[in-house]
């Protein structure tokens, strides 16, 4: 793996990369599991599949899947496609031909919240106030929370899922062996989550502008305040020794190896875009982080040299989504007014 | 990168109130506005199209643990899912229901960021039922409340009932709230312009109007009673001084203030100081400059329950330049 940000080709030119006009807001991005296709979630019910070589010729533009927008998107674990969710109600799995079957149907609701689990080829969908896990053709319902599932992912090992809600987390065994859920408190509204690489951390962002983490064997807690605005994006580095956070106008990133990061500040690096950072993405094997920002900027950082080069975007639209291939060379990006990007990162 | 806030009405009112005929007239109508309606009940209404969404009617309360600071989550995830939609809206109708207060729901809009940066609150529209509200208010505080809460009101049904027993509504309705617009209507039947998009809380008519309402001679004057009352200054007003006062005020008695609005002459500003409030959140803005010649005054609005308005005048004094 190597991302050389202190070669000065980085400084001159972008790198060579796919930019596609998409005409509507995208609201996720992803890589399939053999990394041949990216994925684009559109605000007209599309899914826009593009080859991850940038050099290969653009699939066109397919009729939209689902009815209204879709909102959430993640590579299928158990295949080359994609799995999505939209605000019609509807989960579907589309095949790596854009040929799609549905997996539920949640009329009155939306499918908000997608995640994957690639050793068990699981899928966990939330829909209103239940979490769905999808796995070899069977859909198990978990729920209901006490209000809207706000965000959601598997366990390091795929056996539970987090479900963050009003006042807390729900922790559920997704086995055969049914096991009474976990709740882990704290009072407010939780609007995203990520459980940690390692399986040993919880990470919510909360409406009140903080970040709270949970210690999933202790059941002890924490809080990170003083963000000028809510952290709905978190990533865990690959070694589960930081967790990047949005909502501040550099990259971010708590220490949680050692004594973890209680009553210290959080390490801060990279170049201060014109707003905040909207979404952020760690490497998937390495120290690089890619953060997009609400003002339209994309900034790749390396947390080991703190070297980091900033990007512009052809318009100023907030950056919505990111995604790294699972090679980690190639790096998706969407924005809000329908930009989308593959970027090839091998200089 | 700045986009247009999108107006969003707030819709309440009793059970059977009207509500459902209103929110069907604007699903169905040719008026060539896209409307997102955000509904509780889903059958409610006659019509299903994508435009329709249901909430869950979450409310939160804030860290702050203050019982009036509570907001709809729901609200907010709706909202920022409608804004990845393609297709943009002229404006958002939100419904509460029946026996909701208002509150929660137009405190989402002064909360969130995000949701500020997409939408603004226009105004609240309380439906209200001529032949059986004077009943609904003795049922509990929310036929109250939801008529304290508005800035229009549709008196519907007016068909059920006698011009002596409208009078009789309206008079009780000026008691609560004298600022709100009072409509006549049957079957909800209504210019929907009358009613949507009419900006910033129609501000403008709280400075030239002032009912003289106070006729309710039988009415008792209760503490407790929701009533409504203005503060008048003709001195501009010292921005520092006021911020501090209103902000101790809505801190201290948040609670039971449902709404406050204004427009400030701002000492040395060339532009009307605009700002209104749910409880003890509030929104300001710089609104249209001041004419040569014209007289600046200031003016605010107060509704809710245990208002003294001696006292609130006496410190809104304070204030003056
Ligand atoms: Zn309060």
């Amino acid at each position: 793996m190597k991302l050389d940000l202190s070669n000065p080709a980085w400084q001159q030119t972008l790198p060579p990369g796919r930019p596609v006009a998409a005409d509507a807001p995208t609201a996720a991005c992803a890589f399939s599991k053999d990394g041949s296709t990216v994925a684009f979630a559109l605000g007209d019910g599309r899914v826009r599949l593009l080859p991850a070589d940038i050099n290969a010729a653009e699939t066109p533009a397919a009729e939209p899947l689902h009815g209204g927008a879709v909102l959430a998107l993640v590579g299928d674990p158990a295949g080359d496609g994609f799995v999505s969710g939209g605000d019609d109600g509807r989960l579907l799995r589309i095949a790596a031909d854009g040929t799609a079957s549905e997996i539920a149907d949640q009329k009155g609701k939306w499918f908000e919240h997608i995640a994957a689990h690639r050793a068990t080829g699981a899928v966990a969908a939330s829909a209103g106030k239940s979490a769905f896990v999808v796995k070899g053709g069977e859909v198990k319902e978990f729920g209901p929370h006490q209000s809207t599932v706000a965000g959601l992912d598997f366990s390091k090992d795929g056996s539970r899922i987090a479900c963050a809600h009003y006042g807390g987390v729900t922790v559920w065994s997704i086995g055969q062996v049914t096991l009474p859920p976990r709740r882990f408190a704290w009072r407010g509204s939780h609007v995203a989550l990520k459980w940690s690489t390692d399986g040993k951390f919880v990470a919510t962002g909360t409406q009140e502008n903080d970040i709270h983490v949970w210690r999933m064997a202790q059941a002890t807690d924490m809080r990170m305040q003083g963000y000028p605005a809510k952290v709905k994006s978190l990533s865990w580095t690959a070694d589960a020794r930081f967790l990047y956070t949005s909502a501040q106008p550099v990259f971010t990133a708590w220490p949680f190896s050692g004594k973890g990061p209680e009553g210290k500040p959080p390490l801060q690096f990279g170049e201060e875009g014109a707003g905040l950072i909207s979404v952020v993405a760690a490497h998937p094997a390495a120290e690089f982080v890619a953060g997009g920002y609400d003002s339209g900027e994309l900034q790749l950082g390396d947390i080991k040299t703190r070297r980091s080069v900033v990007l512009k975007m052809a318009d100023g639209s907030a950056v919505t989504c990111l995604a790294w291939s699972p090679d980690g060379y190639r790096l998706a990006v969407g924005n809000d007014a329908g930009t989308l990007l593959v970027l090839d990162l091998r200089r | 990168m700045a986009q247009p806030q999108i107006p969003v009405t707030v819709l309440t009112g009793y059970l059977g109130a009207g509500k459902t005929t209103l929110l069907n007239r604007i699903l169905s109508e040719q008026h060539g506005k896209k409307y997102a309606v955000i509904v509780n009940e889903f059958g409610e209404l006659g019509i299903d199209n994508d435009l329709v969404v249901n909430a869950d009617e979450e409310v939160f309360e804030m860290n702050n643990g203050c019982i009036c600071c509570t907001v709809r989550g729901d609200l907010i995830r709706i909202i920022e899912g409608l804004m990845k939609r393609k297709d943009k809206f002229d404006g958002i109708l939100v419904e509460t229901t029946g026996l909701a207060d208002p509150g929660p729901v137009a405190q989402t809009f002064f909360t969130d960021d995000e949701v500020k940066a997409r939408t603004r609150l226009d105004a609240i529209v309380t439906v209200v039922d001529a032949k059986h509200f004077l009943g609904q208010l003795e049922q509990g505080d929310e036929a109250e409340e939801q008529v304290a809460f508005a800035d229009v009101i549709l008196l519907n049904k007016t068909d059920l009932v006698s011009e002596d027993e409208l009078k009789k509504v309206e008079g009780k309705i000026g008691s609560i709230n004298r600022y709100a617009r009072i409509f006549r209507t049957q079957k909800s039947q209504i210019e929907l312009a009358a009613i949507l998009d009419k900006g910033a809380f129609d501000l403008k008519r709280i400075l030239e109007f002032e009912p003289d309402f106070l006729h309710h001679g039988h009415d008792h004057d209760h503490e407790e009673e929701v009533k409504s009352l203005s503060l008048t200054a003709d001195r501009p007003v010292d921005p520092d001084r006021f911020q501090k006062w209103m902000g101790a005020l809505l801190q201290l008695r948040g609670p039971d203030i449902f709404r406050s609005k204004g427009i400030l002459a701002v000492d040395g500003a060339p532009r009307r100081y605009v700002y209104q409030g749910v409880h003890m959140m509030m929104d300001s803005d710089w609104g249209t400059p001041w004419k040569d010649g014209e007289k600046r005054s200031s003016k605010l609005v107060f509704i809710g329950r245990n208002l003294d308005g001696e006292n609130l005048q006496r410190g809104f004094n304070d204030c003056l330049k």
